[in-house]
This record gives C-alpha cells, sequence and structure tokens, in this order.
C-alpha cells in the first residue's frame, strides 16, 4: 500500500518536472501557412530589433512582441536575443529617440499570439511550446 | 526657424491622414493591418540629472562646446554639465511615412536651460530598403551621435569628449537619404546626407553650408562597423577666423566599431578632422555586465592639432583621459551612474576647459572629474 502511494507520487513529482521543464521552453513561430520552415537565432534577432524587416526570402516580416514582464518574453531575449529587460529597453531608447524605428507590436498571452500569427502568413513571434498548436509552427527551438 | 518646422509637420499630418485612410481602403481584406496598426502618436521623454565635480581651480570643465561654465573655477559641484530633459514625439501617418519633433532642455552658450528643437523630420519610405528624411536630423559622424544626449541609451556617463568634441555640429537641416541592404548575414545601410547647420558656440554663431556626407553603417552578428566621411563649409566669429574671412572647409573622417555579445562590450572609435588644421581623436573601452551592473574602463584621447600652414595662431586642445565607471539598473526605465576621470592635458594645450583666466597656463596639467548621474526615459 505504502509503496503504491510512493510510486504515485514519485509519478507525480515526475510529472510536475517534465510540465515544468516544458513550461519554461520559448519557441518562436510562424503561421502554418508561411513559406518559412526555419531560422537561425540572428535572423529572428534582426527581425525582433528592427534591424530587418523581411524573412531571408525576401517577404515582409511583422514580429509580434509579449508585454514587459511577461516570463516568455525575457526568456526570449535572453536566449535569442541575448539581452536582458534593461539591454533592451536601453537598444530602444536609441531606436525611438532618434526616430529609427519603433518596437514590434505588443500581444498579450500565448493564445492571442498563436490567434494572431495563425491568421497573417508575415507575422513571426514566441509563445511557450504548450501553447503550440496545428495553426503555427515552431522555426526555431532555441 | 520653429515655425517652419511646425508648419512642415502640419502639412505632413494632413497629407499622412488622408494618405492613411487612402491605405486603409486598399488594405481592407489584407490581414496585415492586424499585425501592423500601432497608435499614430506616441510620446516619450527622457532626461539625465547629474553633478559633476573637477579638481580644478583655474578653469571650468565643461562637458559640451557651447557650455559657458562648469564645474571648477566656478563651482565646486556643478549639475548644469550633465544634466538634461527631452520630450519626443513619434508619428506614423502611414507604415511608409512618420515623422518625429524632439525638443531638448540642456544648459547652453546664453547660459541657460532654453529648449531647443533637437529633432524635427519627416521620413518616407519609397521601398523597404529605401527611405528619404527630410527636416532637421542627426548627423551620423560617430556610433553614438543621434543619441548622443540619450545617457540611457549607452552604458557611460557621457559619450568620450576628445572625440566627440571634435565634432560641434550634431545636426543637419537638410535631406538625408538611407539605403538598407542584405549581404548575407549582415545588415548595411548607407546614408547619404545634405544640408547646413547654425549653432551657438561660447565664443559666437558658427554656421556651416554644403554639409554632405556619406555614412556607413554595417551589422554583423553582435558586431558594429561604422564609417563616414564628411565635408563642409565652415565660417566661424571667433579670433581664428578673423584672419580667414569668408568660409573654412573642413572634412572628416570617421570610423567605428562596437561588438556586444550581451555579457560585455568593447567600443572603440576614430576620427581624423581636417581644415587648416590637422586633428586625430580616439577612444577604446570595455565593459563587463554583472546583472544590473555594468562596471567599464575607456582610455580616450586628442591630438595636438598640426597646422599645415606655419603663419597659423597656435591652437592646441590635446589631451588623454583614463576612466572608470559603473552602471546601474536599478529600476525599470532609469539607471544610475558613476564615474571617475583622470585628465592629462598635452603640453601648451587647455583641452576641453572654458573660463580660463588671461594669466593662467595649464600646460601639462592633471586634474579629475567625477560624475554621479540618474538617466531615465519614458
Amino acid at each position: 500500500m505504502l509503496h503504491s502511494k510512493l510510486i504515485k507520487w514519485g509519478l507525480t513529482l515526475a510529472l510536475l518536472f517534465l510540465s515544468q521543464a516544458a513550461r519554461s521552453d520559448v519557441v518562436v513561430i510562424v503561421s502554418a501557412k508561411s513559406p518559412i520552415a526555419s531560422l537561425s537565432a540572428d535572423q529572428v534577432t534582426r527581425i525582433f530589433l528592427g534591424k530587418s524587416t523581411a524573412f531571408p526570402n525576401h517577404d515582409p516580416a511583422y514580429p509580434i512582441d509579449q508585454p514587459q514582464g511577461a516570463a516568455v518574453r525575457d526568456e526570449f531575449y535572453e536566449k535569442v536575443v541575448h539581452k536582458d529587460a534593461s539591454q533592451l529597453a536601453a537598444y530602444w531608447a536609441k531606436i525611438i529617440f532618434t526616430g529609427e524605428g519603433r518596437p514590434p507590436k505588443l500581444v498579450k498571452g500565448d493564445k492571442e499570439v498563436v490567434r494572431t500569427i495563425s491568421e497573417n502568413p508575415g507575422a513571426i513571434g514566441y509563445i511557450d511550446s504548450s501553447a503550440l498548436n496545428h495553426s503555427v509552427k515552431a522555426v526555431l527551438k532555441p | 526657424m520653429q515655425k517652419k518646422y511646425c508648419l512642415a509637420l502640419l502639412l505632413a499630418m494632413s497629407a499622412g491622414t488622408s494618405a492613411a485612410k487612402a491605405d486603409q481602403n486598399a488594405q481592407d481584406n489584407a490581414d496585415v493591418s492586424a499585425v501592423t496598426d500601432q497608435t499614430m502618436f506616441e510620446f516619450g521623454s527622457y532626461g539625465t540629472l547629474g553633478a559633476t565635480h573637477a579638481s580644478l581651480n583655474s578653469a571650468d570643465f565643461a562637458l559640451d562646446a557651447p557650455m559657458p561654465y562648469g564645474a571648477g573655477r566656478s563651482n565646486y559641484l556643478s549639475t548644469s554639465d550633465n544634466s538634461l530633459i527631452a520630450a519626443h514625439v513619434n508619428a506614423t501617418f502611414t507604415p511608409d511615412l512618420t515623422a518625429i519633433f524632439q525638443v531638448i532642455s540642456e544648459y547652453n552658450s546664453n547660459g541657460n536651460y532654453r529648449p531647443e528643437v533637437e529633432w524635427a523630420n519627416v521620413k518616407y519610405s519609397l521601398t523597404p530598403d529605401l527611405d528619404i528624411k527630410v527636416g532637421r536630423f542627426a548627423l551620423p559622424t560617430f556610433l553614438d551621435s543621434e543619441n548622443h544626449d540619450v545617457g540611457y541609451s549607452f552604458v557611460w556617463v557621457h559619450t568620450p569628449f576628445e572625440l566627440y568634441q571634435q565634432m560641434p555640429i550634431t545636426s543637419v537641416d537638410g535631406v538625408n537619404a538611407a539605403f538598407h541592404s542584405t549581404l548575407g548575414e549582415a545588415e548595411n545601410t548607407v546614408k547619404l546626407i545634405a544640408g547646413q547647420n547654425t549653432t551657438e558656440t561660447s565664443v559666437g554663431i558658427v554656421d556651416s553650408k554644403n554639409i554632405r556626407g556619406i555614412f556607413d553603417n554595417l551589422d554583423y552578428g553582435q558586431a558594429t562597423f561604422h564609417l563616414g566621411y564628411q565635408q563642409r563649409s565652415t565660417s566661424t566669429q571667433s579670433e581664428i577666423a578673423g584672419l580667414y574671412p569668408g568660409w573654412l572647409e573642413a572634412s572628416d573622417l570617421s570610423a567605428g566599431f562596437s561588438y556586444d555579445p550581451g555579457s560585455w562590450f568593447f567600443k572603440s572609435e576614430w576620427l581624423q578632422d581636417r581644415t587648416q588644421y590637422k586633428t586625430n581623436a580616439m577612444y577604446a573601452s570595455v565593459g563587463y555586465r554583472i546583472n544590473q551592473y555594468t562596471p567599464y574602463i575607456m582610455h580616450s584621447q586628442s591630438s595636438a592639432a598640426a597646422a599645415y600652414d606655419s603663419s597659423l595662431p597656435y591652437m592646441n586642445m590635446a589631451q588623454k583621459s583614463n576612466s572608470v565607471g559603473v552602471r546601474w539598473d536599478f529600476m525599470k526605465n532609469l539607471d544610475l551612474k558613476l564615474q571617475y576621470v583622470n585628465i592629462k592635458l598635452g603640453n601648451n594645450s587647455t583641452g576641453y576647459l572654458v573660463n580660463i583666466p588671461d594669466n593662467v597656463s595649464l600646460s601639462g596639467k592633471t586634474f579629475h572629474v567625477i560624475s554621479a548621474v540618474v538617466d531615465f526615459v519614458f
């Protein structure tokens, strides 16, 4: 009896750890309708920092950001762009106050990002891998 | 001057509104609007509050050339050297037509904080790879020319003055064409600039006409390369210009490199300025990021101005400086910076000091400057 209880606990804990691990995996996504199959971290960085306005195939790219403070946003910028929140704010201070550009459009929450991107073949965003569905595809798993 | 810009902005706004409507009709069934729509006007502000001490009692350390007084002889602690505030508006009429207007209040040549128009321009993207700016825009001589007043955007307390003060002109009233291209994994931007400038300094008004320049910026991974060449005709009311009535021809060659993989950075720039004199200036700086702290060191220097013609009056601003400092990102959109600079003037040089009494020689003097500033953006 005690034995099976322990196994149950062990399984629950293992599942928790697994889901926890899955939860902290950011993925970069485009619409399932997009011809883009994969992107490098450098290519994604250039699009999100406004240095490039197009995908490698020259189609226009529309980056979608999540709001400041979202865990998935911090993870994306740390793993892919290699900038923390204040480095990113310093970068955009330079761009905004010289009129060279504006930060990406904000969409709140993985679900809403998936919905927006699924409807727009030119859009690119990032979500937690647990929110992936058939309407979008992962082009970078950092 | 300012009225002209307001008028231009208003015209651009009305043109933009009608263009936006036409655009919307054309794209009613296109779905990209859902991912590009942003508010038309975005307001922002940035600024710096600081205190500076210089170990001088026979001159003032002034951060910008037009400042008449600074830290040292006039003030034990100066708040004018590092303090400024700016208001900014970004207007997006259509994805292709944008405008900016920025007013800045900082200590100026008249010894007050009267606000001035820093930028006022309309930008139109003819194609995704070509845009044209008309109005007042930055002269991109250096890597941080366009954001030299936005303290929050860089690690140091201020941009290295031995280099940045070689170029008294920071903005141009005219036309700026930018060409973007992708070269493999690199992004390249070439800017062509033409226009004029009027700058007030503590020794008089400096007019520059026929400013023309070509500037290249290449981003490759975490590295940035910058190259620039510019020419202009400059008229000054200073005693040097008195010897040369009319316009002086000036040209500048600048180069810069920066590498920033995130956890540390390296940055170095160089400039050669040619008028009747030839001056070289450079700096190199490294910093390391530890959580919210970024300690850094910098070496910066400018050479003695070598005259091409030996009959010219002697002019010497040579100096070398070594800095150590730290930036602390203690809150969202706020930073605190502390910096110590040791400056050694060259032989017979007065460096970039102001308010020097006639009977004082500063040749070869060594002094230090300590600054504490808070930068903000919102």
